[in-house]
């Protein structure tokens, strides 16, 4: 009891410190002051608004589970080829990626590399993934070899290939929660992310480890667990209709695909660690950070670390701080529900049963944070495509494109973040209350379980305003 | 010149919006809460809920 108290008090001042704080700067590409009719707090209060409405109605509307269990049917037969092809494509882009790094022009914005890595795969693909199903699964270059050489060397071996080892049961989805914090650690603290050449060397770093990881537990369960972009975009993938499979595109209720993620160890961690490393790439474009980072350094500087290893340990020790929050809140929230429940289950139990719920608020933020990336430094690719190396080729004829800032304007940004926020938390809602009313056998039980989600859900949407609001401002 | 805290207050202000609707949502919960775990013992024990609608 004293432990659960201690929780709530710690998150509501970490959440109450780092809201209170004065606004911000800048977030991502050049983006413009925005002209809205209102106050910017004031679409908080419109959110909180719209949840609440969204969770009445789901109370009086949706009495029984929907999502849970939903079938899906057949939309149309796909070529067996197309795998084999598509693997071949992410093989080849993969490659290019890694030459580009190691042989192009050692400049950001001129090497196809830096763009194509933070840009169209970390945020593009993350926008497709909920839209077209599993992209990334037929592209994955890592999984596209390792099928390669597993076929040849069944063909060559007689005796066959020794079976892998099964995949431990508490590792879970941790290497794809330590992943991906590896790669936002890579992208917001890493002094060097902006060096083409150190890319191509994580890129063929993280390969390496996925050939390992494959080889010893097998291509499809490192798949579903270790590979960190593999899980990450195949989470995604699940709040799509649509599910690609080997011959077969099926088509499903839109969400219903995360009704049937398995709740191992490290599901929920992958998730406070994808929403808090967004968070902290809000926050650090703030002025809250822009006026503790220094004195952090310095601190740590004194310690007698260089000064540019320790700006890497304060962002470092910022981002850890940030995935921390969002646990924390998670956890509050899983805590209160466990207390409206009382049926035995643990904090740790319903945390797993309910992460799916996370998924949709994960997307929103990416949407939210990273809209203005894709929107503006996204067209640098039509200038890398014909020249990626940045050494004046012009291979398509588009090498003399230029970025247009105007075609959006801020405002536009503006509305596109504040809906993908709500509606990634309204999707979690109507998941987390699908779920409830299939845990609980009573529906009064399950609606008072979700007062607790429902408040997780207004903490989420707030921060996210927030952290928007003065990065933007 | 020594400033004083209070000419910061706006910026706090401010912020300080944000976290509100989440105040006023907990609050709100929490109450709605009490009183459904209480309108549940009033049931259970056969009682009528204070608020329950008249028998017509």
């Amino acid at each position: 009891m004293q432990r659960r108290r201690l929780l709530v008090l710690l998150v509501f001042v970490a959440a109450g410190l780092a809201v209170a704080l004065p606004e911000a700067a800048l977030a991502h590409g050049i983006v413009g002051r925005e002209d809205l009719p209102i106050p910017k707090w004031l679409f908080g209060w419109a959110a909180t608004a719209v949840l609440v409405a969204s969770f009445v109605g789901l109370a009086v509307l949706w009495p029984k589970p929907r999502l849970e269990a939903a079938l899906e049917r057949r939309l149309a037969s796909v070529p067996k080829l197309l795998d084999p092809i598509c693997g071949a494509i992410g093989i080849a882009l993969f490659v290019l990626v890694v030459y580009a790094g190691f042989a192009g022009t050692q400049t950001t914005t001129s090497n196809l590399t830096p763009t194509f890595v933070f840009v169209i795969f970390w945020v593009g693909l993350a926008i497709l993934s909920p839209l077209f199903g599993d992209v990334f699964a037929a592209f994955n270059p890592w999984r596209a070899i390792a099928r390669a050489v597993a076929g040849v060397a069944a063909l060559v071996s007689r005796d066959g290939l020794p079976a892998p080892l099964p995949y431990p049961e508490r590792l879970g989805r941790w290497p794809a929660a330590i992943g991906i914090l590896a790669f936002a650690w890579v992208e917001l603290v890493y002094s060097g992310r902006g060096d083409p050449s150190n890319l191509a060397v994580l890129a063929l770093a993280y390969a390496a480890v996925q050939f390992v990881g494959m080889s010893l537990y097998g291509i499809g369960a490192w798949n579903r667990y270790g590979d960190a972009f593999a899980v990450y975009y195949g989470l995604l993938a699940r709040i799509s209709p649509l599910r690609w499979e080997r011959g077969g595109l099926y088509v499903r209720r839109p969400l219903s695909g995360l009704t049937t993620l398995d709740p191992v160890p490290g599901t929920v961690a992958l998730l406070c660690v994808l929403i808090g490393t967004t968070s902290f790439d809000g926050f650090q474009n703030g002025p809250v950070w822009g006026e503790l980072s220094p004195r952090m350094t310095d601190a740590i500087a004194g310690l007698g670390v260089s000064q540019a290893t320790a700006l890497e340990l304060a962002f470092t020790i910022g981002l850890l701080a940030a995935v921390l929050v969002v646990a924390g809140l998670y956890r509050l929230g899983v805590t209160g529900m466990q207390r409206e429940s009382s049926d035995g289950m643990t904090a740790t139990e319903l945390a797993r049963r309910f992460a799916h719920s996370l998924v949709p608020i994960a997307l929103a933020y990416v949407v939210a944070h990273y809209f203005s990336l894709l929107a503006y430094e996204g067209q640098r690719i039509v200038y890398l495509a014909s020249d990626p190396l940045g050494e004046g080729a012009d291979i398509f004829g588009s090498a003399g494109a230029i970025v247009d800032y105007t075609w959006i304007s801020a405002t536009a940004i503006w509305y596109v973040q504040v809906i993908a926020l709500v509606f990634g938390h309204i999707a979690g809602l109507i998941l987390a209350h699908d779920r409830a009313l299939a845990m609980f056998s009573d529906g009064r039980i399950a609606t008072r379980s979700q007062y607790w989600m429902l408040a997780v859900m207004i903490a989420f949407t707030s921060l996210g305003l927030w952290l928007l609001s003065a990065a933007n401002s | 010149m020594i400033q004083l805290p209070i000419a910061h207050a706006g910026h706090w202000a401010v912020n300080l919006l944000y976290v509100l609707p989440l105040v006023v949502a907990v609050g709100a919960l929490m109450t709605q809460s009490w009183r459904d775990k209480r309108h549940e013992k009033a049931e259970a024990r056969g009682d009528k809920p204070a608020d329950a609608p008249p028998a017509g």
